[in-house]
């Protein structure tokens, strides 16, 4: 089992701390942060029937430099996950980049797997999500020499079209006041997409954990290569 | 600093969360009170306009329009409108029907209060290779999972799963292991009927249930001609079935006799458990995983008096997994089970609702508890006619009786037959009430 990192730790105690104190329900961190309640089934063993085109879109890396996602997902298995860096559902988006963090060190431990795969981060929040704010948050998560790119959008513009393609709703919040509280109400989807990219399967919380994800990238592969022959 | 912003606002969510008690366990949630309730409707011949359609009914006692019909939204023609689902994000409320097999997608976000028709499914038949009566309509993470009851070779019982994509799109069918075709999963009992009704799923343990009932032959009969044809009645599911959720695998049938219907999974981090009951042999069943990580059904619990006939129908677990509601349709009986122990449930009070009771809905809280009482178009009641025949009843539920706080006559209302229940709310979408 990996260590939940320290932020994340140190907040979920905290938190439910807090929570007994005040005689509240304790948050109940997602399942995705503890070890498989299960055996999961063998890779290979299973099908994932694509659900469909993973939309190309305009994209900002980084270094500030424009590409496409198309650019990106290359003749790569791609798991991308939609984030932003102020998020503050535990259950969020800090549960993606935990979890790809931790599919980034199972892949350090297979080459020959790893040498396939690409993680994408993509932010929803381009006016705070700037290059530079990326490099910061990308420093606590991404190893030297790992395939995880951070991406962001130039505007509003050029995001909704990628957010629409991907049907990942996000709503900001408002106070009681009727004032932005700098949060987004949204659902956390993260997406495996195949070399012809077509997604091949989506995890919310409660669904996404790397031992899944490793095993679908492992699916994928052994399917690649029945198909190539190779 | 940003940290300790952090825990502050988590604390906020976290403090705010409810939700009703039956969706699929990591679904976006209401904060706080519900705003609306939407009604899927059957249309009845020599009522209103005669179509199925979704109403929509303010329920928050803090608006203007509070108790009153704001929106009803008819389909056109009849089609044995019945079970509704909503999306992982909400955004969506997918309304399915029995008899043609059409499936009605709502735009339910854009104004919670005015549903829209977003799209219609109308070749669920062809597109999942015959199988005929979609019933639920189950979250999973960017998809719906639904549940057939029949299929087009013989419009019996055997049927299939089918999956759509959130955008409702086909994505794959699995049919449900039979005796010819067993999938791999292991026949516990005595029967591996291939039969559908319900699904539900606990993500941490890998776990898909689904349940089973009757088909097409059975469900568009008159209640009364069924009854009375013994070999008509002998087409009734016997089996829940346990599936490996990420593989779509069947992987053991358990034998639980009687028409298993609604499925319910407890929500604690350690209750590996969910409860069906029975419609014909009125018997509460449990569904769990014992020490040695194999699932088992145990019948827990009677239901009335099984000779004669309640019919329980649906079924709600409370949010502390320590209570069941469940519903009779024959005698409209809604009866209160203790299920702190799971293995022994005890029913610990009970009230007659209507002359046919079918729905059962409770906040996140329990506080709020709401009844439909249609159940199949040919098998509800005619008579007596009156406000306690179709209609929505809202009831405060302070943890030892029921008190009545609306009621709406679907009939005298000239709306159909209301069958299920799903809530909105404008929190959901980052929305005040105030600001409408």
């Amino acid at each position: 089992m990996s260590a939940i990192s320290p932020r994340v730790a140190l907040s979920a105690a905290l938190l439910c701390f807090a929570a007994v104190a005040s005689g509240a329900p304790a948050q109940v961190l997602d399942p995705g942060y503890g070890p498989l309640q299960y055996k999961p089934p063998a890779a290979g063993s299973y099908q994932l029937p694509p659900l469909g085109v993973a939309v190309d879109g305009k994209v900002l890396n980084d270094l500030g430099e424009r590409l496409t996602l198309y650019d990106l997902f290359d003749d790569k298995l791609v798991l991308l996950g939609f984030i932003y860096t102020h998020c503050s559902d535990i259950n969020g988006c800090p549960l993606a980049s935990f979890v790809m963090k931790k599919v980034q060190g199972r892949l350090a431990e297979d080459t020959g797997l790893a040498q396939q795969v690409r993680l994408i981060s993509l932010s929803f929040d381009p006016a705070q999500d700037t290059p530079a704010a990326l490099v910061d948050y990308a420093r606590h998560f991404r190893r030297p020499g790992s395939d995880w790119q951070f991406l962001t959008t130039a505007s509003e513009t050029e995001l909704q079209p990628i957010l629409d393609g991907y049907g990942q709703w996000r709503q900001r919040e408002y106070d009681s006041d009727g004032e932005l509280t700098g949060s987004m109400s949204h659902i956390l989807r993260v997406f495996l997409i195949d070399r012809q990219h077509r997604i091949r399967n989506i995890y919310s919380s409660g669904f996404l954990d790397a031992d899944t994800v490793v095993n679908d990238l492992r699916t994928l592969d052994i399917e690649s290569r029945a198909e190539t022959g190779s | 600093m940003r940290w300790i912003l952090l825990l502050v606002a988590l604390l906020a969510n976290q403090l705010a969360f409810a939700d009703e008690t039956c969706m699929s366990p990591y679904m976006a949630k209401i904060k706080g009170q519900e705003d609306f309730v939407y009604v899927w409707t059957l249309g009845v011949e020599g009522v209103g306009d005669e179509q199925d359609k979704l109403v929509t009914v303010d329920v928050n006692p803090k608006s203007a329009n509070y108790g009153k019909v704001v929106s009803s939204l008819s389909v056109g023609g009849r089609n044995e409108a019945h079970h509704t689902g909503l999306t992982d994000d909400r955004r969506f409320l997918w309304a399915s029907s029995l008899d043609t097999s059409k499936i009605f997608i709502f735009d339910i976000h854009t104004d919670p209060a005015k549903p829209t028709l977003h799209k219609t499914i109308s070749d669920f038949v062809a597109k999942s290779g015959g199988v005929v009566g979609p019933h639920t309509s189950y979250a999973l993470p960017g998809r719906m999972m639904l549940t057939g009851l029949s299929n087009n070779r013989d419009h019996g019982g055997r049927t299939a799963l089918v999956e759509y994509t959130n955008a409702g799109d086909y994505i794959v069918t699995h049919w449900m292991p039979t005796d010819d075709n067993l999938q791999g999963a292991v026949k516990s009992g005595q029967f591996a009927d291939g039969y559908g009704y319900d699904v539900r799923a606990l993500p941490r343990k890998n776990l898909m249930v689904t349940s089973s009932f009757t088909g097409w032959n059975n469900y568009m009969m008159n209640l009364g001609a069924l009854m009375a044809d013994a070999e008509a009645m002998k087409a009734f599911g016997n089996t829940v079935v346990v599936w490996d959720l990420h593989a779509r695998q069947p992987k053991k049938i358990l034998d639980v006799p009687g028409a298993p219907l609604e499925l319910r999974c407890a929500w604690g981090e350690s209750h590996n458990y969910c409860f069906t009951s029975t419609a014909l042999t009125s018997k509460v069943w449990l569904i769990y995983e014992d020490d040695k990580g194999e699932w088992q059904a145990q019948d827990v619990g009677d239901i009335g008096d099984a000779a004669k006939i309640p019919l329980p129908v649906d079924i709600s677990i409370a949010a502390d997994d320590s209570r069941l509601w469940v519903n009779t349709w024959n005698d409209g009986m809604t009866r209160l089970y203790d299920i702190s122990d799971p293995h022994n449930a005890k029913q610990i009070y009970s009230k007659k609702i209507g002359e046919q009771v079918n729905m059962v809905s409770q906040s996140w809280d329990g506080k709020r508890v709401y009844y439909t009482s249609s159940l199949l178009a040919n098998w509800d009641k005619k008579e007596p006619a009156g406000p306690d025949l179709q209609y929505l009843k809202v009831y405060d539920f302070d943890g030892r009786e029921l008190k009545q706080t609306l009621s709406i006559d679907f009939l005298a209302a000239k709306l159909g037959a209301p069958h299920q229940m799903r809530f909105g709310a404008y929190a959901l979408y980052g929305e005040k009430t105030a600001s409408r």
